[in-house]
């Protein structure tokens, strides 16, 4: 992997069901999992697979991702031999289908893509919910001596597949075909994972330079014919955030024991952001159960099926369930919540109750106080 | 270089007393309550009272602390001038030896405290569990003129005669001392944290070095001598929650008080944090089928059963139907389904079988801890 960097996209989530978490935020910063963002994913997936050298695209959201990774040490890319490059992206005023790699964002960056060392550069976006390793794919992009490797998926109902995804046809691992629309003839979509040779992607940026605006996968379609395109397929738990409904699937799936340890034991561990947080305490009067726990909480009540993040202080006689509690919230005494989703730093009173519907949470904005 | 004050931190003893938990491991480096090692206290006092030079004495099983304190970045230790120094014991042109006694120790680390030519040296001792603004002792110190200011604190009148014992005058200077008395004259007990101004102590190292009946001990050569040479010697006094850690039940003890909502001494208080060097792993998940209460739990552990009144560090595996209460687990142990365990510490890595039980017998006064090791 010493010949391959790491390219990590910004998307911009226009999804309204996400609205509230994002104002402040970039997608790619979304509190996840108890202590995680989502990039943390991505990021420690491409660093346990053995990139050195990454690049994390930016939206205009800026603060929360520089706030996060600063130098990258916990992820250990803040060494001289391994680096983090937090890079500017391209506002793309591009209308109509989104893009899933917007050419201009990697021509911004050109500079880093042409001085990093490396043949072969692993582009992945920032939302995805994964433990993956990406030498099997960089093996058989290596073997085939591929231009382009898209990383695939077999498509069984239990995968969230949303209007823009990209469908691929196979012939011996090749790909002979790649569309948005759903056929028949075929059940691999396309993870929006690839890796591609550094030539090739440079090639493309020259081109798009006298042609304007490109998508990389509308590149790689039509240049299908004189590229060796081959595919590696994804094997594991997969899951890509871009509405609330995803997100509380995702989140809800941690507490599936077999699931969790798929993403936290089985393979090399997922890096975040390390906070000097108290072991969590549970008082007297607590009772949690089939829960996810982050450090530094202080408990005085009872959890049932939900998400609670770091520094969570929490009153007595009250009750939590089916909910999602992000980093630094207070939860005063006798408060019910069900179906609730609290962004970081929210505080509810005593004696709340707040009862919301499993297709539909009760979101409560960052810094509200109830 | 010019610092004011340089702290000389003392973790080169193997804590004995602490049986099975030392015996890979130095006593500063010794888990405590879940997430921390006993050397977090001092150093993050350090970090408290913002001294940022300190130089960590090491000697017996130094792997694990060497390895811990690493650069000292965990603790604000890693800027250009100062941070955390390791300093074991060392060969030079005329041979080398072991650390024979405290005073020893700093007196063969003269030449690293003179770099940084400071006017004051704090020594601590790594074995101690307390919060402490280091930089309130040193103004007191200035403030009388003192050549050597020791930390004190009231204890107990029945306990007294455990400790170094101090008496003063209305200037808190001190006026006698008295190691372990069997009939104590006052309850002022010394506390192992003193702060010497560095000329007064270099001139004394340098003189208990070349005294052939001395054992090269604070306590027990350095102070008295500074004392009978009528050096002016103060009493620091302080108040608040100070715990020896040195015996299996006094770290037991200290251990639990963390988990009582009415104890002083307060891990959550985020105006004087206890920093350490943290690990990152997955956040805690707790089975559908767990109960937990009073408890410290850290990150990276998975609880399927019962847990009362306990502490666990990070990667524990509690299985299903398993009672847990009044036990300390250490990192990484595994306890099987069925286990119940009452007052106990598990040391790293430990594997608890399904069938074990060890229940407190009730007509015992003081319950026997037992300590099962890996």
């Amino acid at each position: 992997m010493k010949n391959a960097i790491g390219l990590i996209l910004n998307i911009d989530c226009e999804d309204p069901s996400l609205k509230e978490f994002l104002q402040h935020r970039s997608l790619s910063t979304l509190p996840f999992g108890g202590r995680y963002r989502l990039i943390d994913f991505t990021l420690s997936n491409m660093v346990n697979s053995g990139l050195s050298h990454i690049g994390v695209i930016g939206s205009n959201k800026y603060n929360s991702l520089v706030d996060h990774l600063g130098t990258g040490k916990e992820w250990s890319l803040s060494r001289k031999t391994q680096d983090l490059s937090i890079l500017a992206g391209a506002n793309s005023g591009r209308l109509g289908h989104k893009m899933k790699v917007n050419l201009k964002d990697l021509q911004n960056n050109r500079d880093f893509l042409e001085t990093a060392s490396g043949e072969h550069v692993i582009i992945s976006p920032p939302n995805h919910i994964t433990s993956f390793d990406y030498r099997n794919a960089y093996e058989i992009h290596s073997q085939n001596n591929s231009d382009v490797t898209l990383i695939y998926k077999k498509d069984d109902s239990t995968y969230h597949l949303h209007d823009d995804d990209i469908y691929l046809d196979l012939y011996n691992k090749r790909v002979s075909s790649i569309y948005y629309k759903k056929e028949q003839q075929t059940n691999y979509f396309f993870t929006e994972m690839l890796i591609i040779k550094k030539s090739i992607l440079i090639q493309f940026l020259d081109l798009c330079e006298c042609t304007g605006d490109w998508d990389l996968m509308d590149m790689i379609a039509i240049n299908l014919d004189t590229l060796r395109v081959f595919s590696a397929e994804h094997t594991g738990y997969l899951k890509r955030i871009k509405t609330l409904e995803n997100y509380m699937k995702a989140s809800m799936d941690l507490l599936e024991y077999d699931i969790m340890r798929e993403l936290f034991l089985e393979k090399a561990s997922i890096h975040t952001k390390i906070k000097d947080n108290h072991p969590s305490i549970y008082r007297d009067s607590s009772s949690v159960s089939h829960s996810i726990v982050g450090s530094g909480c202080n408990i005085d009540g009872t959890i049932f099926h939900s998400i609670i993040f770091r520094d969570i202080i929490m009153g007595s006689d009250s009750q939590i369930k089916n909910s999602i509690i992000m980093q630094k919230c207070k939860i005063g005494n006798h408060v019910t919540l069900d179906y609730v989703v609290m962004d970081k730093d929210t505080k509810i009173s005593d004696y709340t109750t707040l009862i919301g519907k499993p297709h539909d949470p009760i979101i409560i904005k960052k810094g509200t106080v109830i | 270089m010019n610092t004011e004050c340089v702290a000389m931190l003392l973790a080169g003893g193997q804590g004995s007393r602490l049986g099975d938990l030392t015996i890979n491991n130095a006593k500063p480096a010794v888990l405590f309550g879940g997430k921390y090692r006993i050397i977090d206290f001092p150093l993050s006092n350090c970090m408290n009272s913002d001294i940022d030079v300190v130089g960590v004495l090491t000697q017996y099983r130094p792997y694990i602390l060497n390895n811990y304190i690493g650069d000292g970045s965990a603790w604000a230790l890693d800027q250009i001038q100062g941070g955390a120094h390791i300093l074991p014991p060392y060969m030079g042109q005329k041979g080398g030896k072991w650390y024979s006694g405290t005073a020893d120790a700093i007196y063969q680390n003269i030449d690293f405290i003179d770099n940084f030519n400071p006017e004051f040296v704090l020594v601590l001792s790594g074995d101690h569990i307390y919060k402490m603004d280091y930089s309130k002792m040193l103004c007191f110190h200035k403030a009388k003129q003192a050549d050597l200011s020791i930390a004190v604190m009231d204890v107990p009148w029945e306990d007294a005669h455990r400790f170094g014992i101090v008496n003063t005058d209305e200037e808190e200077r001190i006026q006698a001392f008295q190691e372990k008395p069997a009939i104590p004259k006052s309850n002022k007990a010394s506390m192992g944290i003193y702060v010497f101004s560095w000329e007064i102590l270099k001139k004394a190292l340098q003189e208990d070095a070349g005294n052939r009946e001395s054992e090269h001990d604070f306590g027990n050569d350095v102070i008295p001598m500074l004392y009978e040479s009528n050096k002016r010697i103060y009493a620091y006094p302080y108040s608040g929650y100070w715990r020896d850690v040195g015996t299996i039940q006094s770290y037991f003890d200290a251990n639990m008080d963390l988990l009582d909502p009415y104890c002083e001494f307060d891990l959550t208080d985020r105006n004087f944090r206890i920093f350490s060097n943290n690990i990152s792993r997955h956040p805690q998940f707790i089975g559908p089928e767990a109960k937990i209460s009073n408890s410290l739990i850290c990150d990276g552990c998975i609880v399927c059963g019962q847990v009362e009144h306990s502490i666990l560090s990070h990667d524990v595996r509690i299985h299903r139907h398993n009672i847990l209460k009044n036990v300390i687990v250490h990192t990484g142990a595994i306890i099987e389904d069925g286990a119940i365990l009452e007052n106990c510490i598990l040391g790293g890595r430990a594997r608890i079988k399904g069938d074990v039980r060890l229940i407190a017998d009730e007509l015992e006064s003081v319950p026997q801890i037992h300590v099962i090791n890996s």
